[in-house]
């Protein structure tokens, strides 16, 4: 059948183009595949340094798979991006993640919001990183691209959405409403123009108002764009470890480890600016799982992109190396399960719904680990062996301790991360029940992870300053002396840092310390001894930055103030809170302001505060208006309301505030100032108990006139009242009449209020009981004073954080660039 | 290769301490029965809004005040001294951490919310 103004044709489409990447996966995978297993293959480059001729068909066959492949990644996307620019909503993906009034900027955050889309941009990036192997990769490119092939076999089958012996396989994009299995054989799937006759279709459900961000836009590729560079790394050390090349595979993907370190450590920051711009949990990091388990792939990556240089320069570390390069791929891949399955429906804000995918979702991640595990066991001994221990002032011997500090990192946040998970292992309901209750994630996350993360922090500052400045095999005392000035200068500047900002937790203290310690000494290290050229400042720039980051994360999170502080006591165990009380119209003080709230407007979804802050005589402005700041409610009928944040950036501090709570009745219902309406039938005679403090009598009806037509002996004119008497439990009373009249067909119910008693009557007609009359009651509002609750930081120096960022970024960039560009046989010195 | 496993050593005992740690650390499901028992250590009791019971918000406090059904059944006064979440009344299921006051009262610190999903407005389609 033909529907009307359906796109059906276009989602035939997509779902061709989701084949076509689907088979060209599979493709990709096989013929690449044969061409590297085939005997003798595994030797190693031809002379030519090319992969042995005598196969070239299978290679072309391969490299054809993957261009159609890729061609199906790029239709994917362009027939998904037409349908929600287009507003195709009998597509269910389009309505459930856009709408109409959706600005154009946000529409590629809709393409992404849904599991589906983010499988999507994540298949794109494999695919696009691919061609980089395909034109690189040389030797290897056979076996790197048989794993992307395998790899996106894998992945574009979440996205199939079709049914294999009644087992869902993927979910598609591309389904329409009609067709979803719920929907199937309802009778408006046969109506030809469902689409103009039912109105839900006119326009979508919207974007989730969190996601409207301009973070949003430009985070989740990012973010996935990391997690696709692990990739890489991944299908080299595979390549590697089959090949028995167990070491030589770490030259080429050494530059994508990088690579995926910055872009994935600039997405998962970018997360945290989103986080802090749009949520108001107040801050950027939360130790939420979901940030959590993005964070734990970058924390091995690194782990991994540094043991390289171990493997490249002194031949050793292989087997460590492997491990924490295939362990960063496999944990996007478990990352991956965490957020998707919804299993941490209990423990996280932000992750997804299940759509059903969790056996897929497993059976992906379990054929990849126990794939690689046996490779790595199968063959371990493959490994060249040295029986000689790293010299104790040696760079290697630094850089695995290094790694080991970073592996236990790792593993504290998996594991806190995965209780949800171990619940369903071997929880009281679990598979293998040994736990004799439920363990709950820790109810105070931040204590929790710091913990054990700052201790590490203050060990991976200290290794960040000193490693570089040792040399592979030894180094002569005469080189150590080189970090002393930096750690003298370090030590200065962290005590009277900690002195001016007021640190009094020691940890903290020392971790103030040990990162100046780090931004320092790399500094030193690149201006005195590098050079100072863009060149060769990738490694001091990437230090520096990650040293900003931990200094900033510290200050601002350790030094933020709330405030807000509640003046009101409650109780000695019950500290006040940090959400202060304004009137409208009134100035509360917050210290160092004066904060004044001067009313609210709507402003499309939007109802926004207008907040003033005032200078105090403490810092010599007193009554001085210095800034305002605007936060604001995103009103979202389908989604709920979200209370934003609005934060006034100065160059050492950020003022952040949001309103946690307010009255958010339509000004309509706040002006009517009557509430409480209660229907009543009554009848000549009759009481009724309202309000649980007053009697309502209805004394009488009294017809005033009644005029009929004579012909018919209809009603013509009616007016008529009902006396009512209000007694309340105190013994006011008050009696007035409630005016009813009728003309011709048309009843005007009468309203009347006893004034002194504060309740309102409307009189509805007559009750389908003969004799009975149908009434309204309201009751009066109590006057009430318009308020917010508005809670305010203030996080010094987290400049310094987003500085860092962008040094990080920086300085990957160029250890990257400096890797590609090199000379051939890149020597470095 | 002796001093390589003598750091694989003091590594493993570092994790085991560190898991040692994170597992003290982590709380425990449980009813508002068992939450009583347990006071003063914190615990996650998952339950539902009872909106029969009132529910008041104290705004010069910020004090929210409310009563919770566990998954027992049992019902607890709950005190939350936030200010109310938004569309508190409309969340399917509360995921309460905090703890009990021993007798009469739950006191959360933290409360996270399961709202009706935002798929709920497909079924308007199989209705039709």
């Amino acid at each position: 059948m033909n529907f009307i103004g359906e796109h059906s044709l276009w989602a035939l489409a997509g779902r061709f183009f989701t084949y076509l990447a689907f088979t060209g996966a599979l493709g990709t995978a096989l013929f690449y595949g044969l061409n590297w297993l085939r005997p003798g293959a595994c030797s190693g480059p031809d002379e030519l340094g090319r992969p042995k001729a005598a196969h070239e068909p299978f290679l072309r066959a391969g490299r054809a798979a993957f261009a159609l492949h890729s061609i199906g990644v790029v239709g994917i996307l362009t027939v998904l991006l037409t349908a929600i620019l287009s507003h195709w909503f009998e597509f269910d993906y389009v309505w459930r993640h856009s709408s109409r009034d959706l600005p154009l900027e946000y529409v590629f955050s809709a393409l992404w919001e849904g599991q589906e889309g983010s499988f999507i941009i994540w298949i794109f990036w494999h695919a696009v990183l691919g061609w980089f192997l395909v034109r690189g990769a040389k030797t290897w490119e056979h076996g790197t691209m048989t794993v992307v092939g395998l790899v996106q076999l894998v992945l574009t089958s979440m996205i199939l959405g079709i049914y294999v012996f009644g087992i869902k396989v993927g979910s598609s994009p591309f389904v329409l409403i009609r067709e979803l299995p719920e929907n199937l054989g309802l009778p408006w799937t046969t109506i030809k123009d469902y689409m103009i006759r039912i109105p839900a279709f006119r326009d979508g459900q919207g974007l989730n108002p969190l996601l409207q961000n301009y973070w949003m836009v430009i985070h989740p590729p990012t973010l996935f764009l990391g997690f696709a560079a692990t990739l890489l790394p991944f299908a080299y050390a595979v390549a590697g470890w089959i090949e028995r090349r167990p070491l030589e595979w770490v030259t080429p993907a050494l530059p994508w480890a990088y690579f995926g370190v910055g872009v994935l450590g600039t997405g998962i920051l970018m997360g945290g600016a989103w986080a802090y711009e749009a949520l108001s949990f107040g801050g950027f990091w939360a130790w939420d799982p979901v940030e959590n388990a993005s964070l734990v792939p970058w924390i091995t990556l690194v782990a991994a992109a540094h043991l390289m240089f171990i493997v490249k320069k002194k031949k050793t570390s292989g087997g460590l190396t492997a491990i924490m390069a295939m362990l960063s791929f496999l944990l996007v891949l478990y990352s991956t399960f965490l957020t998707r399955s919804g299993v941490l429906g209990d423990s996280s804000v932000h992750s997804f719904v299940d759509l059903g995918l969790n056996g897929q979702l497993l059976l992906l991640l379990g054929l990849f680990s126990v794939g690689s595990l046996i490779l790595l066991l199968v063959r371990w001994r493959s490994l060249p062996r040295s029986n000689a221990d790293e010299a104790f002032s040696s760079r290697e011997f630094w850089l695995v301790i290094g790694s080991l500090v970073l592996l236990i990192s790792a593993v504290q946040i998996s594991f806190s991360t995965s209780i949800p998970v171990l619940n369903k292992l071997i929880g009281p309901e679990g598979l293998v029940p040994i736990l004799g209750e439920a363990m709950a994630p820790p109810t105070d996350v931040f204590r929790h992870y710091h913990s054990i993360q700052i201790p590490v922090a203050i060990v991976v500052s200290l290794f960040m300053a000193m490693v570089p400045f040792l040399r592979w095999d030894s180094t002569p005392n005469a080189l150590l002396k080189r970090i002393l000035p930096s750690l003298l200068v370090s030590l200065v500047l962290g005590g009277l840092a900690a002195w001016g900002l007021k640190f009094d937790q020691p940890m903290y203290t020392v971790l103030l310390i040990t990162g100046i310690f780090a931004a320092l000494s790399n500094l030193d290290l690149w201006l005195r001894y590098q050079g100072g050229g863009w060149r060769s400042g990738g490694q001091a720039l990437a230090h520096l930055g990650f040293a900003f980051i931990l200094l900033g994360a510290l200050i601002s999170n350790g030094k933020k103030v709330a405030i807000s502080q509640n003046p009101v006591f409650l109780h000695k165990d019950f500290p006040a809170n940090e959400h202060i009380l304004i009137p409208l119209g009134d100035t509360v003080s917050m210290h160092p302001y004066w904060v004044e709230w001067t009313g609210e407007r709507v402003e499309g979804h939007f109802q926004i505060f207008d907040v003033n802050f005032y200078g105090t005589a403490e810092d010599q402005s007193p009554g001085k208006k210095l800034f305002s700041l605007a936060p604001y409610i995103q009103m979202n009928p389908r989604m709920g309301n979200v209370r934003e944040p609005s934060t006034k950036h100065y160059w050492d501090r950020d003022v952040y505030t949001y309103v946690s709570f307010a009255d958010m009745r339509s000004p309509e219902e706040k002006a009517s100032g009557w509430t409480e309406e209660m229907d009543a039938t009554m009848g000549r005679g009759e009481e009724v108990f309202v309000f649980e403090e007053y009697m309502m009598r209805c004394d009488s009806i009294i017809v005033k006139s009644a005029q009929m037509i004579e012909e018919t002996g209809d009603l013509a004119t009616l007016d008529m009242a009902a006396k009512l008497t209000l007694k309340h439990m105190d013994g006011r009373k008050e009696t007035i009449e409630v005016p009813y009249a009728v003309r011709g067909n048309e009843a005007s119910p009468g309203e009347a209020e006893f004034a002194n008693l504060g309740v309102k009557v409307r009189f509805d007609g007559v009750s389908d009981e003969p004799g009975r009359f149908k009434m309204k009651f309201w009751r009066k509002a109590p006057e009430e004073q318009e308020f917010i609750l508005l809670q305010a930081f203030i996080f010094p120096y987290i400049n310094v954080l987003w500085l860092g960022v962008v040094l990080m970024a920086i300085g990957t960039a160029l250890a990257v660039a400096k890797r590609i560009a090199g000379p051939k046989p890149a020597p470095k010195p | 290769m002796k001093r390589n496993h003598l750091i694989a050593l003091v590594v493993i005992a570092f994790l085991a301490g560190a898991l040692m740690v994170t597992i003290q650390d982590a709380s425990t499901y449980a009813t508002f029965e068992m939450a009583s028992k347990k006071t003063p250590e914190s615990v996650t009791v998952v339950g539902q809004l009872d909106l029969e019971e009132p529910i008041t918000f104290n705004a010069s406090t910020s004090m929210l005040r409310f009563t919770a059904v566990d998954k027992d059944g049992a019902r607890s006064i709950v005190y939350y001294n936030q200010p109310k979440p938004t569309d508190f009344e409309r969340s399917e299921e509360i995921t309460l951490t905090g703890l009990s006051s021993g007798d009469t009262a739950f006191f959360a610190q933290n409360i996270l919310m399961k709202c009706p999903s935002k798929y709920a407005d497909e079924a308007q389609f199989s209705s039709k």
